[in-house]
């Protein structure tokens, strides 16, 4: 007749599982992240970076143009990418843990529009900068149409964060003005419009 | 390690009683249970002492707190108010007898009286008299405890059962399901979904929701039993809620079930859900699929055509359906796409999908992977009924761009 709970993906047999949402977020915002937290004290816990617009995110939701990629190491092959939105770089990767990602990035060839849905991760370099990476959970090839409607996806949920963190009292938006002090609204909201503005009528 | 300390424990024990233990052979057996097996000391202790009490033919000693019914008579109870560890007399009918699972049950059922239902067991070494559903019945020292969370009594050696007298009709109240919690309950409540059984014994598993909220219930096969029809109204009399990982259903098997009139309006289950927000994840067992054609049964088979009930079935029906998650960046929504949905999302008909199905070298994960690139990532509307997170979509059509929304976003982010 109809939909078989436990042919649908986890919802039961994990009691109250919830998958955790795919965050819009722009290059330039995500790039600022500075506060990587664990939920829980389980091994299993959701991991999230803190936005400086003051939400957590465990999963990200982009879409631009991939313009390059490459091939990386000997025994653990894993691939690495270059997606650019209006505002910057997300630096993508997918190794042989993600073996259905890194086949979907293997295959494509740049540059192209991609949609990819995937974990930010947070990392130190050596020289005390740092990096956040988007491990791939998915990546596919989109046409522009997909990337203009991110674009204003990402722009509306980025001006609600904003428009939260003026006013907000959340423990989130707590702990984003105590990790972010110099977190600019006005910087934001520039970042916002240019990106909007490159949109072509 | 010295066993002499327990040793002479259990010797004074049994001394107590006449009994004189060998010493050697207890230590010996304490020494193997504890060294050899890893058993705890205190658990060994209680092992041997059982043995000897068997031994010596010594009825074991209850433990703590155990009550004795010694021959005083036990509180008279009405259901509702029966707690885990009483000892009850009570006055009730019989209200469903259900097939006992072990040799060791004689029966069990609900029994009811004006307050409620309570699960009954009545153990076949009891030896007592059969009851019958629909009667009445008095109960003297029964004993009410706990099995997995819910409380229940059980008939024993000691337990008196008169019959009563009575033809006093008996209507439960029904109670909304948001307030159900486990053990006896009745409600009223719209079968708002059917599920696929996921197991042979069951004749129907679905959603049931009243105007509180929704539960999943269950019917096993049982001679007699009938399927609830989807969208009918139901008042279900006596199931039994259960608590399985932290979820409540409701196994409406033994219940007493009357369909009535009209119509409820379900909590959550209006069928005028809308999201808009990207797909990003496509599950497997998306694409073409392939059904069992067995009438009634409809279930997806394997990939070697197996049907979990109805085993190899080689004349099945093709079918097309997507299962993914649907996000809106705030929710992420379990989505279920139907043929007529898939094929106007994806362009690609179920001939088409056949087609390819059959004749490319990778077959039908051919079709999963050109839907997949065809759907992942992109914006859609889907529209239909959203229960507990699962959206059934009726409809789910791409977004298109609107250069009125740029507009706004420019003024919005621009007038700051």
């Amino acid at each position: 007749m109809s939909a078989n709970p436990s042919e649908m993906g986890g919802g039961r047999r994990e009691g109250s599982f919830e998958r955790e949402p795919a965050r819009r977020v722009f290059a330039a915002e995500l790039r600022e992240c500075r506060y990587q937290f664990k939920d829980g004290t389980d091994e299993k816990s959701p991991t999230f970076v803190l936005l400086p617009t003051g939400e957590r995110s465990n999963r990200i939701f982009i879409v631009g143009t991939l313009t390059e990629k490459t091939r990386q190491g000997e025994q653990n092959v894993f691939y690495r990418g270059r997606v650019i939105d209006p505002t910057g770089t997300f630096f993508v990767m997918a190794g042989s843990y993600q073996p259905e990602a890194m086949q979907q990035l293997a295959k494509i060839e740049a540059p192209a529009f991609v949609a990819v849905i995937g974990k930010p991760n947070l990392y130190q370099k050596p020289d005390g900068s740092y990096l956040v990476s988007v491990r791939v959970e998915s990546i596919t090839v989109v046409d522009k149409d997909t990337r203009d409607l991110w674009t204003l996806d990402a722009a509306e949920r980025t001006l609600d964060r904003l428009d939260a963190l003026r006013e907000g009292t959340s423990p989130d938006i707590v702990k984003a003005k105590e990790q972010y002090p110099i977190v600019d609204p006005v910087v934001y909201r520039k970042m916002v419009y240019d990106a909007l503005a490159q949109i072509k009528m | 390690m010295d066993y002499s300390e327990v040793t002479d424990r259990i010797s004074r024990k049994f001394s107590k009683s006449g009994h004189e233990i060998d010493r050697q052979k207890v230590e010996g057996k304490l020494r193997r249970l504890i060294e050899e097996f890893g058993v705890q000391p205190a658990e060994a202790e209680r092992s041997v002492t059982n043995e000897l009490n068997k031994e010596f033919g010594i009825a074991p000693v209850a433990g703590a707190g155990a009550v004795t019914p010694g021959g005083g008579a036990t509180e008279e109870k009405k259901v509702a108010a029966i707690q885990s560890g009483d000892w009850v007399t009570l006055t009730g009918k019989v209200v469903s007898l259900s097939a006992p699972v072990s040799p060791a049950i004689a029966q069990n059922g609900i029994i009811a009286d004006e307050s409620g239902g309570i699960r009954f067991v009545v153990w076949a070494k009891s030896n007592a008299p059969k009851m019958e559903e629909g009667k009445w019945y008095k109960l003297e020292s029964a004993v009410a405890d706990e099995y997995k969370g819910v409380t229940n009594l059980k008939v024993h050696s000691g337990t008196t059962i008169t019959a009563v007298d009575t033809t006093e009709p008996l209507i439960p109240a029904p109670v909304p399901v948001k307030d159900l919690k486990p053990g006896v309950a009745s409600v009223r409540a719209k079968v708002v979904q059917e599920w696929d059984t996921t197991h042979d014994r069951m004749l129907q598993s679905g959603l049931l929701g009243d105007e509180t909220g929704t539960i999943k219930f269950v019917i096993w096969k049982e001679q007699g039993k009938e399927k609830l029809v989807p969208g009918s109204v139901y008042s279900i009399f006596y199931a039994q809620a259960d608590e399985f990982n932290e979820r409540l259903s409701l196994n409406i098997t033994g219940a007493t079930i009357m369909q009535e009139e009209g119509d409820i309006q379900t909590a959550g289950g209006s069928g005028d859900a809308e999201v808009r927000g990207a797909i990003v994840h496509i599950a497997p067992g998306s694409g073409i699929i392939k059904r069992c054609p067995v009438a009634g049964c409809n279930r997806a088979l394997s990939r070697q055509n197996y049907c979990p009930i109805h085993e190899i079935q080689n004349d099945f029906a093709y079918d097309l359906r997507i299962k993914g998650w649907l996000d809106d960046g705030e929710k992420t929504h379990n989505l279920l796409l139907k043929r007529d949905t898939v094929e106007a999302l994806t362009g690609m008909t179920l001939d088409q999908a056949k087609e390819i199905a059959e004749n490319n070298p990778l077959g039908m994960d051919e079709v999963f992977l050109q839907m997949r690139e065809k759907v992942l990532g992109r914006y859609v509307t889907c529209k239909g009924r959203e229960i507990e997170n699962r959206l059934l979509a009726n409809s789910c059509e791409k977004v298109a761009f609107d250069s009125s929304e740029h507009t706004k976003l420019l003024n919005r982010a621009g007038g700051a």
